[in-house]
C-alpha cells in the first residue's frame, strides 16, 4: 500500500474510491498465493482480508493436454501386457493401496486356454489397477502401477 | 462387415488401424514379435469374436501352418486349403506338382539342405542359377549365383533371409534365364471346382532386387496364342490341385518359351490393375468364396476393358540402390480424377518405420488405352507430393518417359541395365 493514503471506511465513493480500488488490488494478490488470510495494520488502522479454502471438488481443473508429461507418481512402475488375451485377476485380487512385500503373482492373461502370469516383478504399493477383471487385453497395455518407493 | 485390424506398435497410426471397427496391438515393431506372432494373432481374433481372417499379402499369408492353426481354432482362413498351400505355396513342391500337371517349368531342384548340394545342382543345372526362398515372394531370400565360388555366400545370405522374412530358410535352385518377360496370371476358384482367370500381369518392371516396380495388365506385346498358353496352364494347374481362392500363377517368358515360375496363393500387392480391368472386387471375392459361395461367373461373363498401370511408391532412395527410408511424411498430397486409384496406409504425418518393406503407397491408372493409361498415369504422379523421405516417384516417371516402357518392349533385364546406364 502506498504511502499517506488512508484506510478509512469506504465511502459513497464507490465504486471508483481509491480505497475501493486498493482492496481489490489486495484481494487479487490474495488469488495469487495460496494464503487463506492477509491482514494489514497502519497507523491504528486495518484491513484485512480472507477467503473460504477450497473443496476439494472445487479445484480447478488442469489442462487435460499436458503433452508429453508424464502424471503418474514418482517412481511407479508399470507392468504391461506382453501377449494378447483376456485378463484375469488372481484370487485373492489385489486391489488399489494394497502392499506387496516381495514378487508375487497379481494377475493372469488367459490366451489360447493358457495361463500366463502377471507377476509384480519385486515389491512396491499397487497404485493402479488399470484393467477390469475378464476384459481383452492388446499387447503392451498398461495393466497395473505399481510405486516402488 | 465388421472388422477387426492387428497392428505393431510401430503401426499404432496407421490408416488401416484407424478404419477398422476395432484394432488391436499384437507386438512390438520387429515382425518376428508381432505380425509373425502367430499366437498373439489368433488370441486376438478369439477374443474379438472373428469368424476369419484375411491375411493380406505379405508375412502368415502363404503360410500353411497358420492356415491350419486358424482352422484347428475354428476360424476361416481367407485362402486356399492348408495343404494346397503347403504344395503350392512352397515353391520347390509346386514346380514338382506343375510338371505333374503337365505345365512347363525352369529346370531346377527341390529343397536344397546344404551348400553342398546347392554346389551340386549348380553344376547339373549350369550356371547362371538362383537361389529361391521355398516360402517367399518380393525378391526375398532371393540370389543370383552366377558361378561355384559365389554359391556358399548366396546360400548363406538367401537361407537366412528367408528365415528371418518367412520364418522358413529352405531355398531351391531354378535356372536363370536371362532377361525373360515375368507374366502372371490372376486365378479365382471356388470349393466346387470352377476355376476362370482374370487375364495376366507384365511384371518385368523390376529392380536388381527382383522387386517388382511397375506393373500392368494386359501385357503388352503378348500374342493371343502365347496369351492362350499362359491362361491355360493357369487353369491346368489350378484345376489338378483342387484350387479355391485368389491366387496367382507367375511364368517366365521368353521369346515362345513359357515356363512355370511359382505360385503366390494369396492376393498380390499388384491385384489392383487386374481389378481395374475387369472390374471386378478380387478381396470382396476371396471372402465369398472362404465363405463358400460358388464364383456365379463362368470365363465367358468376364471380359477385359482398357489398360491398367500400377507405380509402385516406396520410401527408398533410387539413387543409394533404392536404400529404404524411414522417417516422418512431413507432406503428402495424393492425385485424383477419374481412372486413377490410390492404396496407402499413410498421410501428412506419418511416421515411415525401419522395420517393414518400404511400400507406401500404390497409383493405379487406368485408360481406354495403353497409351491413355501412361498419360493419366503421368499426370497422377506429378500430382503425388511426399516429403520427407526420398520416394520412387521421380524415378517411376523416369521409366514411363523411356522408349522401351512407351513401345512395351522391355524384359526383367530392363531396370538393371537403366540403372547401369544412369551410373555410367
Amino acid at each position: 500500500m502506498g504511502q499517506g493514503e488512508s484506510l478509512a471506511p469506504m465511502s459513497d465513493e464507490h465504486p471508483l474510491s481509491p480505497v475501493v480500488r486498493r482492496v481489490r488490488g489486495l484481494a487479487e494478490l490474495l488469488v495469487g498465493t495460496d494464503l487463506l488470510r492477509l491482514r494489514i495494520e497502519r497507523e491504528g488502522e486495518a484491513i484485512e482480508l480472507g477467503r473460504r479454502a477450497l473443496h476439494p471438488d472445487q479445484v480447478p481443473e488442469m489442462p487435460h493436454d499436458l503433452g508429453a508429461i508424464e502424471t503418474h507418481p514418482v517412481r511407479a512402475d508399470q507392468i504391461r501386457a506382453d501377449l494378447v488375451g483376456i485378463f484375469h485377476l488372481s484370487r485373492p485380487a489385489p486391489t488399489e493401496g494394497d502392499l506387496l512385500e516381495s514378487d508375487r503373482e497379481l494377475a493372469f492373461i488367459e490366451a489360447l486356454g493358457i495361463r500366463n502370469p502377471v507377476r509384480s516383478r519385486g515389491a512396491g504399493r499397487i497404485v493402479t489397477i488399470k484393467r477390469g477383471d475378464g476384459e481383452p487385453v492388446e499387447y503392451g497395455a498398461v495393466l497395473f502401477e505399481i510405486d516402488r518407493g | 462387415m465388421r472388422t477387426v485390424a492387428i497392428f505393431s506398435e510401430a503401426d499404432r497410426e496407421s490408416l488401416h488401424v484407424r478404419q477398422a471397427d476395432e484394432a488391436f496391438c499384437v507386438g512390438p515393431g520387429p515382425v518376428a514379435r508381432s505380425y509373425l506372432n502367430i499366437p498373439n494373432i489368433i488370441s486376438t481374433a478369439l477374443i474379438t469374436g472373428c469368424d476369419a481372417i484375411h491375411p493380406g499379402y505379405g508375412f502368415l499369408a502363404e503360410n500353411a501352418r497358420f492356415a491350419q492353426i486358424c482352422a484347428d481354432h475354428g476360424l476361416t482362413f481367407i485362402g486356399p486349403k492348408p495343404e494346397v498351400i503347403a504344395a503350392m505355396g512352397d515353391k520347390a513342391t509346386a514346380k514338382r506338382v506343375m510338371r505333374e500337371a503337365g505345365v512347363a517349368t525352369t529346370p531346377g531342384t527341390d529343397i536344397l539342405d546344404s551348400i553342398d548340394e546347392a554346389l551340386q545342382a549348380g553344376e547339373r543345372i549350369g550356371y547362371p542359377v538362383l537361389l529361391k526362398a521355398t516360402a517367399g515372394g518380393g525378391g526375398k531370400g532371393m540370389r543370383a549365383v552366377e558361378n561355384s565360388h559365389d554359391m556358399e555366400r548366396a546360400f548363406t545370405g538367401a537361407t537366412a533371409e528367408a528365415e528371418a522374412s518367412f520364418k522358413d530358410g529352405r531355398v531351391y535352385m531354378e535356372k536363370l534365364i536371362i532377361d525373360p518377360r515375368h507374366i502372371e496370371v490372376q486365378v479365382l476358384g471356388d470349393e466346387f471346382g470352377n476355376v476362370v482367370t482374370f487375364g495376366e500381369r507384365d511384371c518385368s518392371v523390376q529392380k536388381p532386387s527382383h522387386q517388382k516396380l511397375i506393373e500392368e495388365s494386359p501385357a503388352p506385346h503378348l500374342s493371343d496364342a502365347a496369351r492362350s498358353v499362359l491362361l491355360d496352364m493357369a487353369v491346368r494347374a489350378c484345376k489338378h490341385v483342387h484350387y479355391s481362392n485368389a491366387g496367382t500363377l507367375e511364368f517366365l517368358v521368353s521369346g515362345h518359351d513359357v515356363y512355370f515360375m511359382e505360385m503366390n496363393t494369396r492376393i498380390q500387392v499388384e491385384h489392383p490393375v487386374t481389378e481395374m480391368v475387369y472390374s471386378v472386387d478380387l478381396v470382396k471375392e476371396q471372402i465369398r468364396i472362404a465363405a463358400g459361395e460358388p464364383l456365379g461367373y463362368t470365363q465367358a461373363d468376364l471380359q477385359l476393358r482398357g489398360h491398367a498401370i500400377e507405380c509402385r511408391i516406396n520410401a527408398e532412395d533410387p539413387t543409394n540402390n533404392f536404400a529404404p527410408q524411414a522417417g516422418t511424411l512431413t507432406k503428402v498430397v495424393f492425385p485424383g480424377g477419374p481412372g486413377v486409384r490410390v492404396d496407402t496406409h499413410v498421410f501428412s504425418g506419418a511416421v515411415v518405420p525401419p522395420y517393414y518393406d518400404s511400400m507406401i503407397a500404390k497409383v493405379i491408372a487406368f485408360g481406354a488405352s495403353r497409351e491413355a493409361a501412361i498419360a493419366r498415369m503421368e499426370r497422377a504422379l506429378r500430382e503425388t507430393v511426399v516429403e520427407g523421405v526420398s520416394t520412387t516417384i521421380d524415378y517411376c516417371l523416369e521409366i514411363l518417359a523411356t522408349p522401351q516402357f512407351r513401345e512395351g518392349r522391355y524384359d526383367i533385364g530392363f531396370l538393371p541395365r537403366l540403372l547401369a546406364h544412369a551410373v555410367t
